[in-house]
């Protein structure tokens, strides 16, 4: 544009005043992300509850829960009896194995999680569509998914793969492609397995949780007896520790979770169903009063107080130039091309203004800080969204557009004849 | 050049009236003025402060509407269009001579001038080839690049006037503007508005309060009492 070399002068020519303008808007939008980034994780979390209704099988009378391998066949079907049953749409085992890196210390900083599970319950493309049946996963960036759809495929081909949560490449001081060792622990106490690590989930999801091929782990049980003169492990028939169904809605779920509480084949031992996200529900309920301060006091706050630092500035420098608008008129500016310099102005100084505050946020949190812990679900920690990088500079932008809509509009009625007369 | 389709005046105010109103008061400023300006006229305006000059003027250049009466500039009838019209007929049609340069200190000389070509449908190229040379009429072409605050006041008037021309108006307009010069820059300036009338054909109009600045032109009116007469040399 034509016009944007004049723009651009007329901010530089009050440094310290553009400079103080963007300085606050900077850090008034830094807020304002940080707000909506949080809300934006909560909403996610929250929404997926009415959207895809995760529900959640185990031992009904014993924690830590063990049920027989055999009920995983059943509960993938619902444990449906009749044509009208409720089936689920999808399933996913959880299998707990739990070893350390260092036997001769096994205390928690060498301990890891895992999990056995059917790699295609992790991430899979589904008539085009990415679909996972772990929580968390569902919200990556789409870049995100395409390489966790690759980590999958290399986790099938690969019989020992394990997919490592962020934590565990710190703690086993492992690169991708390598190798380690667990020695079982607890429950999983004299299965001792070897990794090799072929991928790890992204920074903030999963970040102390590794899943590994069951069939590995089952295998290993099957094979136990011959190391131990006959006798089974302990797990070899309890070793299904959980059991994640997906339904449509929760009329679904409700009569899903009745046809499998009171199913003949799962009553031995019995076993309980409940929704994945009632734990997660009650806990957000805690932080409700805040979250609603955050959304509706905190964010407009903020947002008032950009509006008005801008309108300040701009309406400054708007009375201290109304000579050189009028001037622009003596030229021939057309009002609305005068309006357009001013709101241009200032926009271009509050969206400029609030990129620099995504970049700032989105470097110094997610790359200098590794995210903010944040333990929400199965959120471990947390980032600042991609979408930052648009967020910023429109609330800046915007806010700057509405708080020189005044200034820029007592320009364009500058009256050339009044200014250049002696009653002006 | 600008030429009219007819040979009359260029300019023609027609019984014109103008007042100002401030609270209940009514201020009459001009009380039935009618001026014609013959195309390539270097014409004077004179009177004492406060007499209407600035008002007249402004009405010559659309910048403001009469009270009463027609004003026309070419084959326009400028008193009856409305302020986007005149916007744009402004550019085209009136160059605009301030006394206190009024140039934007944020741009260089070069940008100053090209500035009002910004709203005409130009290339970027028509648009340097004007520019340069409205610059070198004014012989400021070494001096393209400063900003107005690395100019003096004689330097920044010629800008100031190359900006005027650039467009090739129809009509000149020029309040005082030796106005803030001393008698040097102020000759020159007078010398280049002759130059402009001689060379180019410019129709100009000069208000002014020094009467070495009424000398040079070749008819002289005085408004008074929100009258215009003429004067004699
Ligand atoms: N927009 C306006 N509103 C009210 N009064 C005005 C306006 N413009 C001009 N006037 C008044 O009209 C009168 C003529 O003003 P004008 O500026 O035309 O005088 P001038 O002859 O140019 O004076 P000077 O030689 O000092 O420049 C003055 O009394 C001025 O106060
Ligand atoms: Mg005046």
């Amino acid at each position: 544009m034509k016009y944007f070399k004049l723009i651009f002068r007329n901010i530089g020519r009050n440094p310290l005043r553009s400079l103080l303008t963007s300085l606050v808007t900077i850090v008034l939008v830094f807020v304002v992300t940080m707000v909506w980034s949080i809300l934006w994780l909560l909403d996610i979390v929250t929404t997926e509850k009415s959207e895809n209704f995760q529900a959640m099988v185990t031992e009904r009378w014993s924690a830590p829960s063990h049920i027989p391998l055999s009920y995983a066949e059943v509960l993938g079907r619902g444990a449906a009896r009749n044509p009208g049953d409720v089936r689920p749409l999808d399933s996913m085992t959880w299998q707990f194995y739990i070893g350390t890196l260092d036997p001769e210390d096994p205390s928690s900083k060498n301990m890891m999680f895992t999990i056995a599970c059917d790699p295609d319950k992790i991430a899979a493309v589904k008539e085009g569509k990415f679909t996972t049946m772990m929580e968390g996963l569902e919200s990556l960036a789409d870049g995100q998914e395409d390489q966790l759809i690759a980590d999958v495929a290399k986790l099938k081909d690969a019989p020992r793969g394990i997919i490592v949560g962020q934590n565990h490449l710190k703690i086993t001081n492992k690169r991708i492609g390598e190798r380690f060792k667990l020695t079982g622990v607890s429950i999983t106490k004299g299965l001792d397995l070897e990794f090799e690590i072929v991928a790890a989930f992204p920074p903030g999801r999963y970040d102390t949780m590794a899943v590994f091929n069951r069939e590995y782990f089952n295998n290993e049980l099957d094979a136990y007896p011959r190391s131990h003169n006959g006798q089974k492990h302990p797990l070899a028939d309890r070793s299904l520790n959980l059991m994640v169904l997906k339904v449509a809605d929760s009329a679904a779920f409700t009569r899903l979770a009745s046809q499998i509480e009171k199913s003949p084949e799962l009553s031995d031992p019995a076993i309980r169903c409940e929704t994945m996200a009632s734990g997660l529900a009650s806990m957000l309920e805690m932080f409700r009063d805040l979250i609603w301060g955050m959304r509706w006091m905190l964010a407009p706050a903020c947002l008032a107080t950009i509006l008005l630092v801008i309108a300040n500035a701009i309406s400054i420098s708007v009375r201290e130039r109304r000579l050189e608008l009028a001037v622009l008129k003596v030229l021939g500016f057309r009002p609305y091309q005068i309006m357009v310099l001013v709101l241009g102005e200032s926009i271009l100084l509050g969206a400029g203004a609030g990129l620099v505050s995504a970049a700032l946020s989105y470097g110094v949190i997610n790359w200098g800080m590794g995210g903010i812990a944040f333990s929400i679900g199965f959120f471990d920690r947390f980032m600042v969204p991609v979408d930052a990088f648009w967020w910023g500079p429109a609330v800046g932008g915007l806010a700057a557009l509405l708080g020189s809509f005044l200034p820029a509009w007592t320009a364009r009625s500058v009256k050339v004849a009044e200014v250049f007369s002696k009653v002006a | 050049m600008n030429n009219p389709t007819n040979d009359g005046p260029i300019v023609r105010v027609h019984g014109v009236h103008k007042f100002f109103r401030r609270g209940s008061e009514r201020l009459d400023v001009l009380n039935g003025v009618t001026l014609d300006v013959p195309e390539g006229e270097f014409l004077g305006l004179m009177g004492p402060s406060g007499s209407g000059k600035t008002t007249l003027l402004n009405l010559i250049a659309g910048l403001d509407k009469p009270s009463q009466g027609e004003v026309r500039v070419g084959d326009r009838l400028i008193s009856a269009m409305s302020e986007g019209e005149l916007a744009g007929w402004r550019t085209r049609h009136i160059g605009f001579i301030f006394q206190f340069y009024h140039l934007l200190p944020v741009l260089s000389a070069y940008e100053n001038v090209e500035l009002p070509l910004l709203l005409l449908p130009l290339s970027a190229a028509q648009r340097k080839q004007q520019a340069t040379t409205a610059l070198e009429l004014v012989g400021l072409s070494d001096r393209v690049r400063h900003r107005p605050g690395q100019l003096s006041g004689g330097e920044q008037q010629r800008v100031g006037i190359a900006r005027a021309i650039v467009t090739d108006p129809t009509l000149i307009v020029a309040d005082e503007p030796t106005g803030d010069l001393d008698a040097h820059s102020a000759k020159e300036i007078l010398d280049l508005l002759c130059e402009l009338r001689q060379t180019l054909g410019k129709t100009i109009l000069l208000v002014t309060h020094d009467p070495r600045a009424a000398e040079r032109t070749n008819r002289l009116m005085h408004l008074d009492k929100g009258l215009l007469v003429e004067q004699r040399l």
